[in-house]
């Protein structure tokens, strides 16, 4: 099978692989919600390291990782840039300092506190970046529905999760085939043959018969479940979802630590409004 | 005898529809029988089934007149749920009904929304797991397992439920030949070691009819048309004149002038005493001679020594076989032994690996795929998945368009290949009210309007009753005979391979194990074993009477040839 989207289907055996669903999704969004809450580059940091940790520790497919992280990592650091293009004095609004380092013409300046935002706003993005592709390659989408169901989301959206994984892989099987049949009438996908607007309209050709046929086996899928008597009662139980592993029992005061953390920066959040929102050592 | 299901002047109209698709059912199925469900297409032997199931009311909505009583559940005011508790159900869409994203948790989904506790799910799926043989694949994923494991999934699925009665919808649909045997055999043990009540909903009769069949009810036009014991039902001539394929060796022996009646015991072979027909059979047979007119036709396509690889995995191994102008062959073998992989290596999709394709002498490595496809046309399985306008013209007008003809060489082609695929009156239609057989009509016009020289047909016969099936069929040996096109099937319907083709191409994980007439293709042990496929009720027949197998297949089809051409 041709797995290019990062989905892993069987679980795996290290440290984090063996957690359930449960541990897994919860650390997951508190870490994400801490991210977001916060611009202090004293708690993004420690994170950013533990998905570095994390992200080698469950022994993911290397040339995959590594092409993605270097595309996102080049694509932001392009953003930067042209963030300072347009301000380039950006860390005296967000910092509150404007030490220039270096002046090219007076517009276009570089101040350390620009650079130190800059610092903070990628670690900000890589730690997010580099923590979800440590989830999603550790996490089944079976093991995603029932942690998602352990934190009270209704289980008729956790299916949903995890049937849309389930299909996608058939998905992009029909649309290969459909692909080959259209490219042998002589559509052509061809970069170098066609022009970009030409494939497009092209591609509609074959989403055609793809969404038609996926309506089909969506009301397949649907007698199917009805049949096994999904959605009988209120609640549901999952066959995926193990019972704690040692690695479970560790973390369970973690994930308490964490939601401790996370209330903190709320609260914070609510009652103190600093003038600058990124923390700066020499300011 | 008890009563588990019990229809009483049952008619049912579906909400989008304006006719009746079923009218005044009269049924009693007692508990422990084992019931066959025999129609064409469009016969409402599905129907029947959803009735049963509970899917009628609860997910197809529309007006119930009479009285349906499945276990004591009168299912118009029943829930589907409640009805699910004595009715398990296997669909005929394997893959759709596998919801889980492995075996076990796929068994266990119906444990899963009835909120048993794991430790407890654990267990049953284990043993229900055991009973179909799929103990050892329970952390596979659906994407690594074949057809028939998925069914047995399926079928593991509803057992722990300890219901009543097992529906199977088309079960046979999308199994090679011997994974069909092998799902006969499952539901007939099933029936036997834990006394449920069996329903199988199929046209595939002499497949069914491999193990025993208490009852058979035969439907067409939403009406039961005979209740009665498969002998009975062989013995009539009611299977020809409502669309089902008789089995092969009633065909046989009709063909040798044998009537049958009531007291015969058709249903199986092996119980059939065919000594008592000895004579008539061996006064017919007559050995046919090889015609050998093919062969000097000129080499159309050479594949010489090709390989191919998926990653590392080998999908193509040393593949060498010529391909006559004129000529129609089967690409037969199971699932993943390289048949599709063959076909796409034949449109240019793939190229090989190693080894070389010559098409007219030249090598193919010159044309594009956009080329080839003016050599080498494609039709899919599923018409859906070609499907791309609105209307019949237009789809056809497509691969014209797409390959830059002018105008007025397209208005031309169209029309012609239009009058060639009999749809010239139809050019007009909106291509989804066409059913499935014109669907697949206009599929195969659409490649044709390229004017190619080969077309592969993928599975053309799939999902299609008898009577659909040799519409299709007729039409595609039309386009050989008259227009002179090489036709490839690539199929695991063995019975297509005897009456249609003049050779078959046998694939076994990436080898290709044979390359011979069909009738001796059919009749090596060998390779029927090693291919997955069925050894036929011919082949019995022969054997049990003393003549050659291979002869006797031979002068089967040289038969059933004449009887066609005569109408």
């Amino acid at each position: 099978m041709d797995n290019k989207l990062f989905i892993t289907l069987t679980p795996g055996n290290t440290f984090i692989d063996r957690l359930t669903g449960k541990t897994k999704v919860r650390i997951f969004f508190l870490l994400i919600f801490i991210l977001t809450f916060t611009w202090d580059i004293r708690i993004m940091l420690p994170i950013l390291i533990l998905s570095i940790v994390s992200l080698l520790s469950i022994k993911p497919d290397k040339k995959k990782n590594v092409a993605i992280i270097i595309f996102v990592l080049l694509m932001n650091l392009f953003n930067l840039f042209l963030t300072w293009v347009i301000k380039p004095n950006y860390g005296l609004e967000m910092v509150g300092g404007s030490t220039v380092l270096f002046r090219f013409t007076d517009f276009f300046i570089v101040t350390a506190e620009t650079l130190w935002y800059f610092l903070v706003r990628l670690t900000k993005f890589m730690a997010s970046f580099l923590l979800s592709l440590a989830f999603i390659q550790s996490i089944t989408p079976s093991e995603l529905a029932a942690g998602l169901h352990s934190v009270k989301i209704p289980y008729k959206i956790c299916t949903i999760v995890s049937l849309a994984f389930r299909y996608i892989p058939d998905i992009t099987r029909d649309f290969n085939n459909i692909r080959i049949s259209m490219q042998t009438r002589g559509l052509e996908l061809d970069s170098r043959k066609s022009s970009l607007f030409t494939r497009l309209k092209q591609y509609i050709l074959i989403l055609v018969p793809l969404i038609i046929t996926s309506f089909d086996r969506v009301g397949n899928i649907a007698n199917g479940m009805d049949l096994r008597g999904f959605g009988k009662n209120r609640d549901k139980t999952y066959y995926c979802e193990h019972e704690d592993t040692q690695g479970d029992k560790v973390l369970a005061p973690v994930v308490l630590l964490l939601c401790g953390i996370l209330l903190t920066l709320i609260v914070l959040k609510i009652l103190y409004k600093p003038l600058y929102e990124v923390w700066c050592p020499w300011i | 005898m008890s009563a588990v299901i019990e229809f009483k002047d049952f008619s049912f109209r579906y909400k989008t529809q304006n006719e009746f698709t079923l009218h005044d059912i009269n049924l009693t199925i007692n508990k422990g029988e084992k019931v066959l469900i025999l129609g064409p297409s469009g016969s409402g032997k599905t129907t029947l089934g959803s009735c049963i199931n509970g899917l009628i009311p609860f997910s197809f909505d529309g007006e119930i007149k009479g009285s349906c009583n499945v276990c004591g559940l009168e299912t118009k005011d029943a829930s589907i749920f409640k009805i699910s508790e004595h009715v398990g159900t296997v669909q005929q869409d394997t893959d759709a009904q596998f919801v889980g994203l492995s075996v076990g948790e796929d068994i266990a989904f119906s444990l899963e929304n009835d909120m048993v506790p794991r430790p407890e799910m654990l267990e049953r799926v284990e043993s229900s797991a055991t009973i179909v043989g799929m103990e050892k694949f329970l952390k596979s994923v659906p994407y690594n397992i074949s057809g028939g494991q998925k069914q047995k999934t399926a079928l593991a699925g509803i057992l722990h439920n300890d219901v009543e009665i097992l529906l199977f919808d088309e079960p046979l649909a999308s199994l090679d030949p011997a994974m069909g045997m092998s799902a006969v055999d499952l539901i007939d043990r099933i029936h036997r070691d834990h006394h449920k009540t069996i329903l199988i909903i199929e046209h595939r009769l002499e497949d069914v009819l491999y193990r025993h069949v208490d009852r058979v009810i035969l439907m067409n036009e939403g009406k039961i048309l005979l209740d009665t014991t498969p002998d009975l039902l062989l013995s009539s001539n009611m299977l020809k004149e409502n669309g089902i394929r008789e089995p092969l060796y009633i065909s046989a022996l009709k063909n040798a002038g044998v009537e049958f009646t009531a007291e015969d015991k058709l249903a199986s072979i092996e119980d059939l005493d065919i000594d008592r027909y000895k004579d008539k059979i061996l006064e017919h047979f007559h050995t046919v001679k090889e015609s050998e007119t093919k062969q000097k036709n000129k080499k159309l396509i050479e594949v010489r020594n090709a390989f191919f690889y998926y990653d590392d995995y080998p999908a193509l191994k040393d593949i060498s076989f010529d391909l006559y102008e004129g000529e129609r062959i089967a690409v037969v073998g199971k699932n993943g032994a390289g048949k599709s992989t063959l076909a796409k290596l034949l449109c240019g999709i793939i190229r090989p690996a190693k080894g070389q394709i010559l098409i007219e002498g030249e090598d193919y490595l010159k044309y594009s795929i956009k080329e080839l496809g003016e050599i080498v046309g494609h039709v899919m399985q599923n018409p859906n998945q070609m499907l791309v306008k609105d209307i019949i013209r237009e789809e056809i007008e497509l691969a014209l368009k797409l390959n830059g003809f002018s105008q007025e060489v397209t208005n031309q082609r169209v029309e012609e290949t239009l009058r060639m695929a009999g749809l010239y009156p139809m050019r007009n239609w909106p291509v989804s009210v066409l059913s499935y057989g014109q669907k697949k009509r206009v599929t195969i016009a659409s490649i044709l309007a390229l004017q190619p020289k080969v077309i592969i047909l993928d599975e053309p016969t799939a999902g299609q009753d008898y009577f659909h099936y040799t519409e299709i069929m007729n039409f595609i040996c039309e386009l050989n005979e008259k227009h002179n096109i090489t036709i490839l099937f690539v199929t695991h319907d063995m019975h297509l391979a005897i009456e249609y083709t003049d050779r078959a191409i046998v694939f076994t994980d990436g080898e290709m194990i044979g390359d011979d007439k069909v009738y001796r293709i059919l009749s090596d042990d060998d390779i029927i074993g090693r291919a997955s496929l069925k050894k036929t009720s011919l082949v019995t027949i022969a054997e049990k009477v003393g003549i050659d197998p291979e002869e006797y297949i031979h002068y089967f089809i040289e038969c059933e040839k004449k009887e066609r051409a005569n109408g």
